[in-house]
């Protein structure tokens, strides 16, 4: 009898989840466990298959590409995220000051986030391939004449792309966290003669803690799935030298006809990322105060 | 009566939801049968460019006959597409495509008809019959070569004159007029490696002539491999990147066109397909070609030359579809039909009779016409070494890192090693 009445109160909320819990489950849900299903067999996509066990999880680790591929991604992943971080932090730190026109400056720095990333890609890569190297050759600097990204330095090329367009998002958080502050703890810091730099590391940063762990998960988590800007402006190239995971399991699955190997690869992409996530916020947790 | 309403709509979201995946699929067979008897086709091709081309085909073929109706779909990704459309069950009835490996694997699973009887056999070149079957690797024809590629060096007339060269008949005789041109203060071939496919078309062309006519069966069965075979041409490459333009791995393969066609290189070892492209960017460029002279030996000498677009069919169970198909195909097979795409689409057709009437292309002629081609060798290559440009990736990071031609075979032979190993 109670539960039939706490079914009839709250049914209008049950009507309104179900629909997005089918969507979310069919759409999402089903096909990773499907994903999961297939690592364990030798399907390239169509025909028929068989079980191979665990032989696709063993073969990644003997495979060049692959490792190659979890070192830059890694690699990138770190230097953008610290760069990302460090970039928006300032940006916000600037804006949060008494500046002119705040809210136009805000806008002009969130237009990036605005942009898709390929679109943001392809004119870097536009940039890169023929605007630098004709200012430079112009200017006789023959180390900047070379197109970056047919060079071993391209994944810098990325990096300065991947933090020119994510230090948006990220600074938004941190303007956030910024607002938090209640001005009467800068009071006090000044009237105790605190320099500004004390004041930035002593109450600022500790204050905004919070929003540094969630900064730093959401940016790793999102540089480490790196794909659109690898597409956009090198295509794994030169030789294999940008193949991101993701870029890996893309190609290789889906054109290459190794669809159950790289779904694999997804699924210990999928626990490396948790794991990074996890050790992230156990970290950074402990350096967090409270007011 | 809100509540009502509410539910309602809920349900109706839900049961979409569901049946989402499967209705365009009944929708798509049900008219198939009609009232009026007229049969639609989907006729699915791979080439951006010529669009309208087949457009035109179709609507004269749909003049023709009144109650076949053909739908082209040109997707930006054809492999991607058709091995979802493969999972969904929604091939489309007609395929041109190039003879890749999504239409090797699909042709060994059954995906296409069978024509070993089909009449139409007889109207084209068996040579690319023949390459189509071992292709797929069964001696039975599965598609129609329709319009055949060549990989040549293709060079600016002009240019050509003003250094006073002539057609060179070796390997050594090329390398020695890109000397020339070097010495000459000029460059001698104008790259796009930054896309790693482009080093393709000159790399099959050296391999195909050096590595010897039973590399590939001979890779399979572990009697060679890519460091042993691939020498000769591997050196011939590196000698080649010699004397392309200093950011040859920095530009694309989209700019290099537009480089050589206003003049910035005497030599462009491109496919054919390039030369409409070339033209478009500089209308008055004079354009001529040879074969990519990969030996020291000119009477050995093949080129290379691959199925660009082959003409099947579906197994789709339903014989008026199947029949409908075939006259299109029958259409399209008609000398008129086929001079009037090959020229359009700057390729040669592998129709008996059917010359191209291009200027640039007439050297080549002799080549399709004799049989003195050879195919594409990474069409043979396991299909995930192929596909997503990865053997080209290890060309292209082996040389722009000037890694020795050792170091460059031996990632060839692991990724050989690697891809064969998850087909």
């Amino acid at each position: 009898m109670r539960l039939l009445k706490s079914v009839r109160r709250s049914w209008p909320y049950l009507l309104m989840t179900i629909p997005a819990l089918v969507l979310f489950f069919y759409f999402h849900t089903w096909p990773a466990l499907h994903g999961i299903f297939l690592s364990f067999t030798n399907w390239n996509g169509f025909g028929p298959y068989h079980f191979i066990g665990l032989k696709n999880y063993v073969d990644l680790f003997h495979d060049h590409q692959v490792l190659h591929a979890y070192g830059f991604t890694f690699l990138f992943a770190f230097v953008t995220t610290v760069l990302v971080n460090v970039v928006s932090l300032l940006i916000a730190l600037a804006l949060n000051a008494r500046i002119k026109l705040p809210n136009t400056f805000k806008a002009i720095f969130f237009l990036p986030y605005v942009l898709s990333t390929l679109i943001v890609s392809f004119i870097f890569n536009y940039l890169f391939s023929n605007v630098i190297p004709d200012v430079a050759t112009q200017l006789h600097l023959t180390a900047l004449s070379q197109n970056l990204l047919g060079t071993r330095w391209a994944w810098v090329g990325i990096v300065i792309v991947s933090v020119w367009q994510g230090a948006a998002f990220n600074t938004l958080l941190y303007l956030a966290g910024l607002q938090t502050i209640p001005d009467d703890v800068y009071e006090a810091s000044s009237i105790d003669g605190a320099s500004p730099w004390m004041t930035f590391w002593r109450i600022t940063l500790p204050l905004i803690a919070p929003f540094l762990t969630i900064n730093m998960v959401l940016a790793a988590k999102n540089y480490l799935q790196v794909f659109d800007q690898v597409v956009g402006m090198t295509n794994g190239g030169p030789g294999t030298a940008t193949q991101s995971v993701s870029f890996v399991i893309y190609t290789n699955g889906l054109g290459g006809g190794e669809l159950s190997y790289q779904s694999a690869n997804a699924v210990v992409f999928l626990i490396v990322l948790v794991i990074v996530a996890l050790a992230q916020v156990r970290l950074m947790q402990g350096r967090e105060v409270q007011l | 009566m809100k509540k009502l309403s509410l539910a309602a709509g809920s349900a109706l979201v839900l049961a979409a939801a569901v049946t989402g995946c499967g209705s365009s699929g009944t929708s798509n067979t049900s008219n198939t049968g009609g009232s009026t008897g007229t049969v639609s086709l989907n006729f699915l091709q791979n080439k951006p460019e010529v669009v309208d081309q087949w457009n035109q085909l179709i609507k004269a073929f749909e003049k023709q006959n009144p109650n076949i109706k053909i739908k082209q779909i040109n997707p930006p990704n054809t492999d991607t597409t058709l091995q979802s459309d493969l999972a969904k069950g929604q091939m489309p009835d007609i395929v041109a495509m190039g003879a890749d490996a999504t239409f090797i694997q699909m042709a060994k699973n059954g995906v296409f008809k069978d024509l070993s009887n089909a009449p139409e056999l007889d109207k084209v070149s068996p040579v690319y019959l023949k390459m189509l079957e071992q292709e797929v690797g069964k001696d039975t024809p599965y598609a129609l070569p329709y319009t055949v590629n060549a990989v040549p060096i293709i060079y600016n007339v002009d240019l050509f004159n003003k250094y006073h060269l002539k057609v060179p008949k070796t390997w050594d005789e090329l390398m020695n007029e890109a000397k020339q041109i070097q010495a000459a203060g000029g460059t001698p071939f104008y790259n796009g490696f930054k896309d790693a496919w482009t080093l393709a078309p000159i790399w099959n062309a050296l391999a195909a002539n050096t590595e010897g006519s039973s590399f590939i069966q001979d890779l399979k069965a572990g009697k060679t491999t890519f460091a042993k075979s691939d020498l000769t041409a591997a050196k011939s490459m590196q000698e080649f990147v010699k004397y392309g333009q200093s950011n040859q791995f920095g530009v694309d393969y989209n700019d290099a066109n537009v480089g050589f066609a206003k003049g910035k290189s005497v030599f462009y070892a491109q496919g054919i397909w390039t030369l409409p492209v070339i033209r478009q960017a500089n209308p008055n460029i004079k354009l001529s070609t040879f074969v990519v002279p990969a030996t020291n030996d000119p009477s050995k000498l093949k080129m290379v030359s691959g199925v660009d677009s082959l003409l099947t069919v579906t197994n789709s169970g339903n014989t008026a579809k199947e029949q409908a198909a075939m006259k299109f195909i029958d259409f399209l097979l008609e000398k008129k039909n086929a001079a009037q795409y090959a020229n359009a689409a700057g390729l040669f057709s592998t129709v008996n009779g059917v010359k191209n009437s291009d200027e640039a292309l007439k050297p080549l002629q002799p080549y399709i016409d004799q049989g003195k081609v050879v195919d594409f060798d990474d069409h043979y290559y396991p299909p995930a070494m192929a596909a997503g440009n990865q053997y080209e990736s290890v060309l292209q990071g082996a040389l722009s890192k000037k890694q020795s031609v050792q170091q460059l075979l031996q990632q060839l032979d692991s990724l050989y090693q690697q891809s064969a190993s998850h087909q």
